[in-house]
């Protein structure tokens, strides 16, 4: 029966699902490290997202409207985030874990003062963005039954992919940001403002985290539950470092973890223990940045020519 | 700066004098018997902090505000607030002021240990998780159960009658498989468990029970996927979730398979209206009806600090939502065995087997027998 379900296409469809809000949130923290800052508030910023999703598709009656308006958030807290960094000058991280900590609180107490509810926003009429059967894939056997049938933010994380990958090494302004991480006084004595660049990044962290939040509470599930992030912003933290925060890298490692949670749901089917079972995400981050550094150590001695 | 400084300085001091002194009016008027009922997590979880909360409400308007008071903390469920609630535990009672202090879950044992022992004067009333009074001296706590297993007994069986039903609309009726979706496993969810697959054995002695756990009791998507496995791959039919608010995932994985799940600690068909359809009925603790019990027992006097009582359907501690929307869901002839059922463990005619006190080989030979 396990055998069976690993095979079958239901597994690979349920690791695109499990991917999609990891993958947004990894490539939101590959721009931001790209630019040189950290940026742990993901797991904050998802949470928001998860409930201004639900807030906003509501108030427009457009899952659509719902997204952007959520993006503008999501934007926002990138913003604040970059203000409290850059302007402030305070610690990246603390001032992460403030907006993670901030979230936590103010989720509910939102959601308290719209729906009159603390834990589930049943009572708020919202709006998910829909699945959609791609025409003449969907017959593919196998594969049509893999890629059909996704959520159509699904189909973005994969497109955000590429188009990340093309904005940083293929705009002018993404190398301004590669410039400004790799070497901020460099990238300032050829006229570059460190600053604004980190700006830009922070901002456009902010909203591609965002819709990896929307994406939990307006797709994966069709409501908003408190704390629904569950972590999933630390994760995709340890999936852009382990890609090299790179675009294609972040995507291949968030895939893996997807993977590794899909197993895990498919393997209680089983009389494995599940404490051990529910292990292998964090047992799968634990091989793989173990295998990244290796690599990276093996890559430094071939520099140093020996 | 420096005035202001002392300025704000001066009107904290006279705001706390005037604290200190409201505190002690109070303590000289005439007393109503006051409970603090702390909670680690918040209100609004459609569930048994709430029902705990509206018990508390109903017996105040019930008793009136000169003979019956309380005070509700919400602490927070996530683990950024769990630190603070062993401390708020301890500011209540160094308070002084309650007459007895609520506390519940079994996250809660151990700073209820320390307190209990630190403050011997303080009552106590502990729900929802067996305290271990064998410890020391706790005569202090009384500790009330709910016989979730017995409750569950009910939803086992009527999962296992649903999942071989031809005329409900949703089932498959060749697979015998049944599902189950528990948060993490810790005593009482083993508890529901194991009246769960006792309830389904009884009625279907060859059923097969897929088991699942979130690992939390937040990450609904998480729930939702594991269940759309259990429901996909699994053959599963019905589902029973106990898994605080990822248990939801389990529902919207039913709508999403098009299959059954129950709910559990609320009416969960009232509460998730779009989903009804999926949901048969809701298994409850009343949490709320229980302490209200205890509450007037002890207003006489009578309640039996330093013991433990398990509610069960005779009691009133636990039901199963038997309304309009059941009646539609279930067809008559199980509903008229699950009352024979219900009846016949009031009577104490089945008993209804408990994962309290057993060790964890016997609970894994039970999930074995079903595997």
């Amino acid at each position: 029966m396990i055998v069976d379900a690993i095979l079958s296409p239901e597994f690979l469809n349920n690791t695109l699902r499990a991917t999609t809000p990891i993958l947004f949130a990894a490539l939101a923290s590959a721009i931001a490290s790209k630019s040189g800052v950290v940026n742990m508030a993901l797991e904050g910023i998802m949470l928001f997202a998860a409930l201004f999703g639900v807030i906003f598709s509501a108030a427009f009656q457009s899952a659509w409207l719902g997204l952007l308006a959520t993006m503008v958030v999501g934007g926002f807290i990138g913003l604040f985030l970059a203000f409290a960094v850059l302007k402030l000058k305070t610690d990246e991280i603390l001032a992460a874990i403030a907006i993670n900590l901030i979230a936590n609180g103010a989720t509910i107490l939102i959601l308290l003062f719209v729906s009159g509810d603390r834990g589930i926003s049943s009572s708020i009429n919202s709006l998910t963005i829909p699945m959609v059967s791609l025409p003449v894939i969907e017959n593919i056997p196998f594969i049509g039954t893999v890629l059909s049938n996704q959520n159509i933010l699904t189909y973005i994380s994969l497109i955000m992919v590429v188009v990340v990958h093309i904005f940083l090494y293929k705009t002018p302004l993404g190398l301004q940001i590669r410039a400004v991480g790799e070497n901020k006084d460099a990238a300032e004595s050829v006229g570059i403002s460190p600053d604004r660049i980190r700006y830009i990044s922070l901002i456009l962290s902010g909203v591609l985290a965002s819709m990896g939040g929307f994406f939990l509470s307006g797709g994966y599930m069709t409501r908003f539950t408190t704390g629904m992030s569950a972590g999933r912003g630390f994760i995709a933290l340890a999936a852009s470092a382990m890609g090299g925060n790179t675009p294609i890298g972040s995507f291949l490692v968030s895939l893996l973890f997807g993977a590794a949670q899909a197993i895990s749901n498919i393997l209680q089917l089983g009389t494995l223990p599940h404490e051990l079972v529910q292990m292998l995400p964090y047992l799968t981050t634990l091989i793989g940045l173990g295998i990244y550094s290796y690599s990276r150590m093996k890559k430094r001695q071939r520099l140093m020519g020996r | 700066m420096k005035r202001v400084l002392s300025l704000l300085l001066a009107a904290v001091m006279i705001l706390s004098l005037a604290a200190c002194g409201q505190t002690q009016d109070q303590g000289s008027a005439s007393e109503p018997y006051k409970a603090a009922l702390l909670l680690n997590g918040t209100l609004g979880d459609k569930s048994f902090f709430d029902s705990a909360h509206e018990g508390l409400v109903k017996l105040k308007e019930e008793l009136g505000e000169d003979v019956f008071d309380f005070k509700v903390e919400q602490m927070g469920a996530t683990a950024a607030d769990e630190p603070k609630w062993a401390p708020t535990l301890f500011d209540y009672c160094e308070t002084g002021e309650y007459d007895v202090i609520i506390i519940g879950t079994w996250q809660m044992i151990e700073a209820l240990e320390e307190a209990a022992q630190q403050f011997p004067d303080q009552k106590f009333i502990f729900f929802d998780e067996t305290f271990d009074f064998s410890k020391g001296e706790f005569n202090n706590i009384y500790n009330v159960l709910y016989k979730q297993n017995e409750v569950s007994f009910l939803v086992g069986a009527a999962a296992a009658m649903m999942t071989v039903d031809e005329r409900l609309p949703m089932v498959d009726p060749e697979t015998k498989s049944i599902g189950f979706l528990g948060g993490m496993e810790n005593p009482i969810i083993n508890d529901f468990l194991v009246g769960y697959i006792q309830g389904a054995k009884h009625v279907l002695p060859d059923v097969k029970v897929a088991i699942g756990y979130v690992g939390n009791f937040y990450d609904s998507a998480a729930g939702k996927d594991i269940a759309l496995v259990q429901y996909q791959s699994g053959g599963v039919d019905v589902g029973y979730n106990v898994a605080g608010a990822a248990g939801l995932g389990q529902i919207e994985a039913a709508a999403d398979a098009k299959r059954y799940a129950f709910g559990v600690d609320s009416d969960q068909a009232a509460l998730l209206p779009e989903q009804a359809d999926y949901i048969p009925t809701s298994a409850l603790k009343n949490v709320g009806n229980s302490l209200i019990r205890a509450i007037k027992l002890d207003l006489e006097g009578k309640l039996a600090y330093g013991t433990a009582e398990s509610l069960g359907f005779a009691e009133g501690g636990v039901n199963l939502v038997k309304d309009e929307h059941y009646e539609k869901m279930l067809p008559e002839d199980i509903r008229a065995r699950i009352d024979e059922l219900e009846q016949e463990i009031i009577d104490g005619k089945i008993v209804v087997d408990t994962a309290l006190g057993k060790t964890q080989e016997e609970i894994d030979a039970i999930k074995a027998s079903v595997q």
